[in-house]
């Protein structure tokens, strides 16, 4: 897919790479080149603070030779640059160790069509600058219309066009365009010594589809003032809400536990356990590459191998890993299509929503905290540990009663995954790896 | 060719001595960072700053990067990738009184600079014209990288021996260990900033970071370890500062102690931080809110704090970026400002801020030299350096001897903070301390505090000062800058850990 004269220099460049990469004798070469454009403006107390607006463009690209790998990236593309760095790479290859896994994919006979994966939004190239500021100046007005809000970390509306191509020694030849939007603000409420604060963003590829300027700054306020006047709780061990933003990182924890890379790499405890029932049924993942104008799609993985749909878990059992196709062969299992660079990335990878709306989980708790934030790292793929700092609204009778701070969740993914025990029916895709709204029967929650 | 650069350009640094100036013209063919890699005349470069005050801006400047970056990765045994970067491109930025307009390219035709300067420039909107000065350079006093083997200039061969020797030494530490992976990562960075008030500055940033992972297996438990070392330095640290050997053991290590560790407790309890790694505790409660844009815009709790006492007086914390060798060093920060060893705390009383242009100009504050960014295509902002608590009086076996019941805080994950103060850091290994004695090692655990909280409930420090891995990595705004972190041992009176037992 040509579309545009910029896809078409693109992919000279991107195959002059491998041609020249033939030429300097390596057995394979794969290339890739984007092309990109960013515009951000960041507001702040009804001012402009930051505008940036630029184009670049990268290459990077790997040279096979006597199955010995060698990658290279590069910002400059000179020609003079980029043929050193293909020969560097050749002849760096031979300093490496052969590795029967290593080389490209096949080259597939299957294509996907790449209009109908509406990636492309041709209205956000056009948008003007103007309405781009006024779209954040406006968010962050409203927010500051309330009156709880005490200060403004700032609105940001950014706009990235991204061109892709790939190129491959195995006959490969792509390319597709994507764009994305997003519109944010961020808040504090409460005075100096007692702030609390978040955030809300939207964001798509279609402008259209992008929430309004209310929209943005009524979640952010709603989502700021509910944390204000919070209380310290108890230790205890109580069954715990996550609102989908927090099943998001959850579900990101699940993904990186189930990368072929990790699996081979023996970096994850679920390395070993294909078929073995890990959660309960209320547990299906899914990764998904050809959702029409998702976040996560894209008509080919980042070898040219074609994206598509793969179960991860099927009612609790798990059932598939996530592989590019070095991990593939070391594992023995077909590539999903899931490369990104040098390891393995998600497309769109979610859980399955069920039937509950997140009102009906909140009314059915008799005790139990509401997820909302996290901070801190504190995951562990090897033992599938997880340990965060918190905050959230406690739930008596069904009943939110108080917001609650600085307090930390610890619990094992495998133990969690088969505690749902009740999975929301609010899942709408805000990000490329999400989840709904679930509830796991017990956590240990920390406090004083 | 790169390595030319570097030892022309310390030996030029060394000769200068002191915060120099040289004048247009006399020192001008040792820009060699700006005059090899981004082929701009002084003439171009006038022109371009020029464009970006075309609209009436306070100020523009020009920042030019170029870095290299070599990478091995040994795994299964075998040097499984090695890889070559090159980032090479240029921002050019326009402040008009608290706007900053930032365009970059990375093709560095002078029809692309042009336009990323017009494309700053549109930030401002007055009448007001500028006369550029002449062009001076600022030197910083000292080079902070005296290293004897660039790695740049080293042989792959050399760095994949280090590479293995890491690896081998983390298999062969027992039986246990079932899987390794160690990681070579060097570059150079080539800084070069102009700006409009005429001055200009270069840096040549050299990195080094070999690190190694290991996870260990006994009866169906796995465990992960980790350790590793570098610096602005070049390869013979590995031979006079830390070993390859020694890296992999401590990974192999680490992995094995987590084997026998318990469940940690979750509660409120006495903590005790071990020297070195726990820095990242203050790099969190206090460094990030004493950044100075925070509090200019007040959205920091500490931004009505100078002056006053926010912590235990015990607690003296520095920020410096001059310290030879370490990650976190730099000559000139990236608006070319030399840097200098700052007082964040005094005894507890908060005594400065981090800044960087504009937030010092805004603020009417004294420039500390803290303006880092990520690459080009980033505006820069104010950041940590190298950032420790003061050593103490303590002797650290009396301070384990006061805690009757509570936890050792010793290898970290990381840490996160937010505006409010409510920080967290995660703790990879430790111990549980019973009666004054360190007993099972513990597993990892998140802790959680409010910093004005914790930094009250600092009730001892040690004598026994140290620094933690140089390997760590700072994010802020999506931007991520090279730090360390250091501090001697403290006990924090009550602190909430995130255990499950």
């Amino acid at each position: 897919m040509t579309e545009t004269p910029r896809a078409d220099s693109l992919l000279g460049l991107a195959e002059r790479i491998v041609s020249f990469g033939k030429g300097c004798g390596a057995d394979e070469v794969e290339a890739t080149v984007s092309d990109g454009r960013e515009f951000s403006v960041d507001v702040r107390q009804g001012q402009i603070e930051n505008l940036v607006e630029a184009g670049s463009r990268y290459l990077s690209f790997r040279v096979i030779k006597d199955m010995k790998t060698a990658h290279a990236t590069s910002s400059d593309l000179q020609e003079e640059t980029v043929r050193r760095l293909i020969r560097n790479a050749v002849s760096r290859a031979a300093l490496g160790s052969r590795d029967e896994c290593a080389g490209l994919p096949p080259l597939s006979p299957e294509k996907v069509d790449i209009p109908s994966l509406r990636l492309f939004d041709p209205e956000v190239p056009k948008l003007e600058a103007a309405k781009k500021i006024h779209l954040a100046l406006e968010t962050e007005r409203i927010a500051l219309e309330d009156k709880r809000i005490t200060n403004s970390h700032g609105a940001s509306f950014i706009t990235n066009e991204v061109t892709t191509v790939l190129a491959g020694s195995n006959g490969f030849l792509g390319s597709y365009n994507q764009t994305f939007c997003s519109l944010s603000v961020g808040l504090q409420a409460g005075e100096t010594d007692d702030k609390v604060e978040d955030y809300w963003v939207s964001v798509d590829r279609f402008f259209k589809n992008l929430e309004s300027p209310e929209t943005v700054a009524k979640k952010a306020v709603e989502r700021t003032v509910r944390q204000l006047q919070p209380r310290k709780i108890r230790t205890q061990t109580v069954p715990v809400i996550f609102e989908p933003g927090m099943t998001d990182w959850l579900v990101g924890f699940l993904f990186a536990c189930v990368s072929a890379v990790a699996v081979y790499q023996k970096t994850t405890f679920l390395a070993g356990r294909l078929g073995e029932r890990i959660g309960n049924e209320n547990i299906t993942v899914i990764d998904d590459g050809l959702m029409p104008g998702r976040l996560g799609s894209r008509p080919f993985d980042s070898e040219g191998v074609p994206c598509r749909k793969t179960s991860v878990f099927e009612q609790g059992v798990l059932s598939r890993f996530l592989c590019n196709t070095y991990a593939g062969r070391k594992l023995k299992l077909p590539t999903t299509g899931n490369s990104d660079g040098t390891g393995v990335g998600p497309n769109n990878f979610y859980l399955l929503p069920g039937t509950v709306s997140p009102q009906e989980i909140i009314a059915s708790t008799e005790r139990g905290l509401v997820l909302t934030r996290t901070i801190g790292h504190g995951l562990n793929p090897v033992t599938g540990d997880i340990s965060r700092g918190a905050f959230g609204l406690w739930v008596e009778g069904g009943e939110i009663a108080f917001p609650v701070s600085e307090v930390t969740i610890a619990g094992n993914l495998e133990q969690i995954l088969s505690q749902v025990e009740l999975v929301g029916n609010d899942l709408d895709f805000r990000a490329p790896v999400c989840g709904p709204t679930i509830r796991i029967g017990a956590l240990t929650v920390a406090g004083e | 060719m790169i390595c030319g650069v570097i030892v022309s350009n310390r030996a030029c640094l060394k000769e200068a001595g002191g915060l120099t100036i040289i004048g247009q013209g006399i020192e001008y063919s040792r820009m060699i960072a700006f005059e090899d890699h981004f082929q701009m005349s002084d003439t171009k470069r006038r022109k371009v700053l020029e464009q970006a005050l075309s609209r009436g801006g306070d100020f523009a400047e020009i920042y030019a990067e170029y870095r290299v970056y070599s990478f091995i990765n040994m795994e299964e045994d075998i040097i499984k990738e090695t890889a070559e970067s090159i980032s090479l491109g240029l921002g050019v930025r326009v402040i008009s009184g608290e706007k900053t307009g930032y365009g970059y390219t990375n093709d560095l035709s002078f029809d692309s600079i042009s336009k990323a300067a017009l494309t700053a420039a549109s930030i401002a909107d007055s009448e007001k014209t500028a006369s550029l000065p002449v062009f001076q350079r600022a030197l910083p006093s000292e080079d902070r990288y005296p290293l004897k083997r660039p790695a740049h200039q080293a042989s792959l061969q050399d760095k994949i021996e280090l590479v293995r020797r890491a690896y081998l030494s983390c298999q062969k530490s027992d039986p246990k260990i079932k899987k390794v992976k160690a990681l070579f990562q060097d570059h150079v960075q080539y800084v070069s900033v102009v700006n409009s008030e005429g001055w200009a500055a270069e840096d040549a940033r050299p990195q080094v970071k070999l690190v190694c992972t290991a996870v260990a297996e006994k009866n169906k438990r796995k465990e992960f370890g980790f350790s590793g070392g570098g610096g602005r330095v070049g390869l013979e640290y590995f031979g006079q500062v830390l070993s390859p050997e020694r890296i992999g053991r401590e990974a192999a290590e680490e992995a094995l102690l987590l084997l026998e560790a318990v469940e940690a407790p979750a509660g409120e309890m006495p903590v005790v931080l071990a020297p070195g790694h726990a820095g990242v505790l203050v790099h969190e409660a206090v460094g990030h809110l004493l950044e100075a844009d925070f509090n200019r815009k007040k959205t920091s709790i500490f931004w009505d704090k100078l002056g006053k006492r926010v912590g235990s007086p015990l607690l003296t914390i520095y920020d410096d970026p001059t310290r030879p060798s370490f990650r976190g060093s730099y000559n000139i920060d990236d608006e070319g400002t030399p840097p200098s060893k700052t007082l964040l705390i005094d005894r507890g009383v908060v005594h400065s801020f981090l800044q960087d242009r504009l937030s010092a100009r805004l603020m009417g504050r004294p420039l500390t030299g803290h303006a880092r960014r990520q690459d080009y295509t980033c505006i820069p902002i104010p950041r940590m350096s190298n950032t420790y608590v003061d050593r103490g009086q303590e002797d650290p076996e009396d301070i384990l001897r006061s805690v009757a019941k509570g936890i050792y805080a010793e290898k970290f994950e990381g840490g996160q903070v937010e505006d409010s103060g409510k920080f967290t850091f995660s703790i990879s290994s430790g111990y549980l301390i019973e009666e004054g004695r360190l007993t099972a090692p513990i597993k990892q655990a998140t802790l959680i505090g409010t910093n004005i909280d914790i930094l009250q409930k600092i009730e001892r420090v040690g004598a026994d000062l140290s620094f933690g891995l140089q390997t760590g990595t700072c994010g802020k705004e999506g931007q991520e800058v090279p730090v360390t972190d250091g501090c001697p041992t403290i006990k924090i009176s009550r602190m909430t850990v995130g255990g499950q037992s």
